[in-house]
């Protein structure tokens, strides 16, 4: 049957292009700006090392990329927590749909808005920086997208364990956690970086140069085991109900 | 002819502990009894989003809740199932090319022209908050009239709708006789229990 499968995807991209979950991405552009000019005068001071300029244009991308990953986490925790918690939503799983499709359509949904803004973010970001050409930018962006798709599966996964503020500060809590792990003046044993997800690591690693593959595929693993943990517990709820 | 909803032995206990109740092709039937009697939960369990402890819910021939069990039925919830962000009209498009299984523009026009009738038009691209309880009633019955379900479960569907109304929504509900089944969940003294064929009393 048309549309089956593409019901709740639409409501939910409906629901997100409206003012109120699409304002917190305005956000990220201020808070990137105070974040470059925070490191220019950090730079100038002499309390933060002298970076080059690759390195200056990585730690841009990668800036852009943690601040957008906690809006997007944190959104996502207060959206999938509301819309899978709502009678309007239980009540719609009566329409001929999919069952599974109330959990991954909202959940693609969310990914597809928060991957639009991490294009115009990044996109913006590269198109302000000089001479990029020096850099492999693709594999760059690639990775720095990674974080912002743990943050919306992770969101997903505890919009179904809590409520979206609960859920909002485990995220921001762990996504601060992973990226102070991955510090170069962090200290932790090796195997704690494939348990914490290795968001800071991926970060510094990407500094020295674009690189860190195993980080991308443990912070992918990571991505998909709460994935497939939320549908779990999706299917669990639409169950017992 | 088999028939169009077959409940047979349900038990949700403590509320619902039997029933047992089958609904024909051009007929009506209402479940009726005071509120916490279980209704609500019956059109849950017939929606296959709840769980019931005991007996079998069919309909068109298949086990209530399967995706074919919602391909032809229409159910109206008590809480009328809105969503508070979006406008009725972009909803009730939606969820009428769904169940049509047809483009949401080619049920526009047939969304407009039932508003039109009902004086409901420009409750179309209101938001739920914006409207009063007898509307957003009235306007939870059009997916019956725009896609003509084989069967219709309602969930005390007269309840909050003003006195001029109340024929308009007899006019809709009554219309999908004759080519489905109504099961009406309502309290004893509800107009829809009145235009019945068969009454079944929880009390």
């Amino acid at each position: 049957m048309k549309g089956s499968n593409t019901y709740f995807y639409r409501e939910s991209s409906s629901l997100l292009l409206r003012t109120r979950w699409v304002g917190p991405y305005l956000l990220v552009p201020p808070m990137l700006a105070f974040m470059v000019y925070a490191e220019a005068f950090l730079a100038a001071h002499g309390v933060a090392g002298i970076a080059t300029l690759g390195q200056r244009t990585v730690l841009a991308v990668w800036n852009g990329s943690f601040l957008l990953s906690l809006v997007a986490g944190i959104k996502s925790c207060i959206y999938f927590s509301r819309t899978w918690g709502s009678d309007w939503f239980h009540n719609s799983l009566a329409l001929p749909v999919s069952r599974s499709s109330g959990y991954w359509g909202p959940f693609l949904a969310v990914l597809t808005v928060a991957s639009c803004v991490f294009l115009l973010t990044i996109g913006a970001v590269v198109a302000a920086l000089p001479d990029t050409s020096r850099f492999p930018m693709i594999q760059l962006v690639a990775e720095s997208y990674v974080p912002v798709m743990w943050a919306v599966s992770m969101g997903a996964f505890l919009g179904m364990l809590t409520t979206g503020t609960a859920g909002a500060v485990l995220l921001s809590a762990l996504l601060l956690l992973g990226f102070i792990a991955g510090l170069p003046v962090v200290s932790i044993p090796e195997w704690l970086h494939y348990i914490i997800p290795p968001l800071g690591r991926l970060m510094t690693l990407g500094m020295r140069y674009p690189q860190g593959l195993q980080q991308v595929i443990v912070l992918l693993a990571h991505s998909a085991v709460f994935l497939m943990a939320g549908r779990l517990l999706y299917g669990i709820a639409v169950r017992r109900r | 002819m088999p028939p169009y909803i077959s409940i047979g032995g349900y038990s949700d206990p403590p509320r619902m502990p039997y029933l047992s109740v089958e609904v024909g092709k051009g007929e009506m039937v209402a479940i009726t009894g005071p509120p916490g009697s279980g209704k609500s939960n019956l059109i849950k369990s017939m929606a296959g989003i709840r769980g019931f402890a005991k007996g079998s819910i069919k309909i068109l021939g298949s086990r209530a809740g399967t995706l074919r069990s919602r391909q032809n039925t229409v159910f109206v919830f008590q809480n009328w199932n809105f969503m508070p962000d979006l406008t009725i009209r972009a909803q009730l498009e939606r969820k009428a090319a769904l169940l049509r299984g047809v483009p949401v523009r080619d049920v526009r026009l047939d969304l407009d022209r039932w508003g039109d009738d009902h004086g409901l038009l420009k409750g179309l691209d209101s938001y739920p908050r914006q409207l009063n309880r007898s509307q957003l009633q009235m306007l939870s019955l059009a997916p019956l009239a725009l896609c003509r379900p084989a069967v219709a479960v309602l969930d005390e569907p007269m309840t909050n709708l003003s006195s001029l109304m109340v024929s308009s929504a007899l006019e809709v509900i009554l219309s999908i006789l004759e080519h489905g089944a109504v099961l009406v969940l309502c309290h004893g003294r509800s107009p829809a229990a009145g235009r019945a064929d068969r009454l079944v009393n929880l009390a």
